[in-house]
């Protein structure tokens, strides 16, 4: 569902924001109030407006780096960290390490002790003297993670596919699934909330938490929860099969409008279903929405309903049954002709679209390429250089995103452009043999021992240009920290010409820190806090450096080195 | 009993090392040590004691005019390695304890419990594969997944790769593949690939072929693998003439000596 602005004080300002007259989106009351239902179960009325006044309001920037500088300027009490380690896998990590020490509680969850969770004593801040385990006041829990196949559960990937799997073994030990976690910290809180009348708690008291749970750790029933996700009606507590059935009135409740028809019925979990009946996987797993293996799979016919290629073929509409038929599930309304007329000015719903707009979620049913709205910095796709960069943007006047969320303050700050003390461009990546941050693979001698050294890659022409040596090492400075890494020079890496200008790269993946059976400096401290403006992702891959031959300072000497590379004149 | 073998098609391979891993996991093989080596994205160096499947990588100059990477950009490929299971094993036959085996499924497999470590087996292999263990003192290598083949499994490497690089299956059907596979890599334009199976050689065959783009020195497979025993008859030839003439030369020196002798006397 769509954050809360200020914008949005009621239910019904809420509503009229997000919805839409035409398209899928003219169904959002039926998704938000069957939320709602699900959320707060008999509490929800229309008199109370479903509960919207107890939902939490969005008060400023809380993505991870909103929040995250929030922290570091002491806003915030305590935070849960589980499955992530921000203090090795997010940018300007010395920034987000110092903000953690600020903190008066963190919960870390991890099958090992992370970067995050030891930052208090292993961190290169305490051994350089920024931070010290004797002043730190917060209190750090470590809780013990199941693994993946230590947990029954769905996972969704990036293809929109929600596949179960079965628990392998039990976790070792202590340790439990995140579910686990939740539900039974959910009963503690809700507990503590009916004991205090205070009307803080209400939604707390009003809030559905009845998940059961099973065997002698008490662990919750995993299906029970997709079960609710989907949805039933309040009716005949039937499971919903299909988007279709949520409905406005309260008599339907559903966790994800999306996903509604992953369980329809309350012994079929499609997620579970491992019979692949065809090329594009029906029959495996179940693809919300309404298990479409190709979204918008309308487009794959003419507007006429006959395929534009026999070879590519995926919905049509078959004139004898009077209904869209196909190798997939039609991502459409089944029963609307090719013919049927576009209402599109004073019409309703999807029907308003009429049997040729594939693309459903837009009011007006078809794709954009000029996108007028919702979008902050529209309509049309646009170059602009990174935020740090060596170059002037060749294209236009406007050198970077006019709206980007650069996050400019004294420990988060940018090189300019020709900034002399940063004259080559950083870029930052991952290697297969580890796991983002680390603390899945550094952790396990099988994928360590074949990555397990820091390294940086550089051409064999910046490397004559630096006095860098093959297998030596060097130390990487940007505006915020200083790293060291081994050399690997190749000719994979290779200048860019721009513009009659050498612009020389520097390439570092990112996987190391201070924890695990190999170690090495921690890359992302390199990075800037940024955010793009739409979907708030940091820039990672385009940023401007110096690179030195030798090994950088240790301890106190690393700092002094870091303010002399800075103090030299940009 | 099927004849089994492994194809390794390089053209396929993204160098993810998923095959190294789950050999190691399967057969429970120590690390080699955690030690960066600056060589491409290769840090296990090599097939040996500790590492059964190597993915090697390949940092090749540019060869103008042929398919897959652009004119200019030098090409990176991997590939990964592998215990060749000759027809005719140069371990096998030097074996003096009789460790090493032949499998029904047509492999050549150590049976640890009896290597007494003599090492006659390394400096045998044509390919370089069999190592003794640095603390452990017995050879080891690829097992063919004995094990897992024996129970009907697909060996661990084959069974992991993601892109179906590493093929495992009847050896004759690999080799039709094998053929077809470079038929349509040629089609599209990669005129430089081979299939790599040294049927021709000393070795007689492996149960090991592969596909490889270029020299296949490249990916340190040799053009004409010899097994050690093949210089057996030239070996016993020469030790016979050796012999002969040393023997034809003591005899010689005493029937000279005999008639000087002869010779002082009459005198």
């Amino acid at each position: 569902m769509p954050f809360f602005g200020e914008e949005s004080r009621t239910l019904g300002a809420y509503l009229k924001k997000h919805s839409a007259r035409t398209g899928l989106w003219s169904g959002f009351d039926k998704y938000f109030i069957s939320l709602m239902k699900a959320y707060y179960g008999d509490s929800a009325t229309q008199g109370n407006e479903w509960g919207f006044h107890w939902l939490p309001r969005v008060t400023g920037d809380h993505s991870h780096f909103g929040y995250w500088l929030d922290m570091a300027d002491g806003k915030l009490d305590g935070l849960f960290v589980m499955g992530q380690n921000p203090a090795v896998g997010a940018s300007n990590g010395r920034l987000e390490r110092k903000a953690l020490a600020k903190l008066k509680w963190l919960v870390v969850r991890d099958m090992v002790e992370t970067e995050t969770a030891s930052f208090w004593y292993a961190s290169p801040e305490v051994e350089r003297g920024e931070l010290s385990p004797d002043s730190i006041a917060t209190e750090v829990f470590l809780f013990p993670a199941a693994g993946t196949a230590e947990k029954a559960g769905t996972f969704t990937n990036t293809q929109r596919l929600l596949q179960h799997r079965e628990k392998a073994v039990d976790p070792p030990g202590e340790a439990r699934s995140e579910t686990w976690f939740m539900v039974h910290l959910g009963r503690r809180v809700k507990g503590m909330a009916q004991q205090n009348h205070d009307s803080q708690n209400d939604p707390l008291r009003a809030l559905t938490w009845d998940y059961s749970t099973d065997g002698s750790e008490a662990e919750p029933r995993v299906e029970e929860v997709l079960r609710e996700i989907n949805g039933s009606s309040l009716v005949d507590h039937k499971q919903l099969g299909h988007i279709n059935d949520l409905k406005n009135d309260g008599s339907t409740k559903c966790g994800a409008w999306i996903y509604c028809g992953v369980f329809p019925d309350e012994s079929r979990n499609r997620a579970n279903e491992r019979e692949p009946k065809d090329l594009l996987g029906h029959g495996w797993g179940f693809a919300w929405p309404n298990d479409c293996r190709i979204i918008y799979n309308r487009a794959s016919a003419r507007p006429d309903g006959s395929p534009w290629s026999e070879r590519k073929k995926l919905v049509w509409w078959d004139e004898s049954k009077q209904e869209w038929t196909g190798l997939d599930n039609p991502d459409c309304d089944k029963k609307i002709p090719p013919q049927a007329p576009t209402e599109i000015y004073n019409g309703h719903g999807v029907e308003a679209l009429g049997g040729a707009k594939p693309f459903t979620l837009h009011p007006d049913g078809v794709g954009w390429l000029y996108v007028a709205s919702g979008l902050k910095d529209g309509p049309l796709p646009a170059h602009y250089e990174p935020l740090e960069s060596l170059i002037e943007n060749p294209l236009y006047n406007q050198q970077t995103n006019p709206v980007a969320d650069r996050k400019k303050r004294t420990d988060n700050p940018y090189a300019a452009l020709h900034d002399a003390r940063f004259p080559f461009v950083l870029t930052t990546y991952r290697l297969t043999e580890h796991h983002t941050a680390g603390g899945m693979s550094r952790h396990l001698a099988h994928l360590s021992e074949l990555q397990p050294e820091l390294f940086t890659e550089v051409s064999p022409e910046l490397a004559a240009k630096q006095g860098l040596r093959h297998g030596e090492w060097a130390t990487i400075i940007t505006a915020r920290a200083l790293i060291e890494a081994r050399v690997l020079v190749t000719t994979r890496m290779r200048p860019l010409c721009i513009n009659g200008q050498d612009v020389h790269q520097v390439g570092v993946p990112y996987h190391w820190g201070y924890k695990g059976c190999v170690t090495g400096d921690v890359v992302n401290d390199l990075l800037v806090i940024s955010e793009e403006p739409n979907v708030r992702i940091m820039e990672t891959k385009a940023l401007t450096c110096n690179i030195t031959p030798g090994r950088r300072g240790r301890g106190r000497q690393a700092l002094n080195q870091l303010a002399s590379e800075i103090g030299k004149r940009a | 009993m099927s004849v089994t073998a492994f194809l390794t098609d390089s053209t396929l391979c993204i160098g993810c090392k998923a095959c190294e891993v789950a050999c190691k996991e399967w057969n429970g093989i120590d690390d080699d040590g955690l030690h960066w080596s600056g060589f491409s994205y290769d840090n296990t160096g090599s097939v040996g004691a500790s590492t059964w499947r190597h993915v090697k990588f390949v940092e090749q100059p540019p060869v103008p005019g042929l398919g897959g990477n652009a004119g200019e950009q030098m090409s990176w490929t991997f590939s990964s390695d592998v215990c060749k299971h000759c027809e005719e094993a140069g371990c096998l036959e030097a074996c003096p304890t009789g460790s090493i085996v032949r499998t029904e499924f047509g492999g050549v497999f150590i049976q640890p419990d009896v290597c007494n470590g003599c090492g006659y087996c390394v400096t045998s292999c044509p390919f370089g594969v069999v190592e003794r263990h640095s603390k452990d003192g017995r050879a080891f290598k690829c097992t063919f997944c004995y094990d897992r083949q024996k129970a009907g499994l697909v060996p661990a490497c084959a069974r992991v790769c993601p892109t179906e690089s590493i093929k495992f299956g009847e050896i004759e059907e690999l080799r039709t593949h094998a053929s077809k596979r470079l038929e349509e890599l040629r089609q599209r334009g990669i005129h430089d690939a081979t299939v790599y199976d040294p049927r021709d050689t000393t070795v007689g065959g492996t149960h090991a072929i592969f596909i490889v783009r270029g020299d296949p020195r490249s990916y340190n497979l040799p053009p004409h693998p010899e097994v050690p025993t093949a210089y057996l008859k030239k070996a016993w030839t020469s030790s016979v003439v050796a012999a002969g003439l040393l023997l034809g030369g003591t005899l010689l020196a005493f029937l000279l000596d005999g008639k000087r002798n002869a010779r002082k006397l009459r005198r």
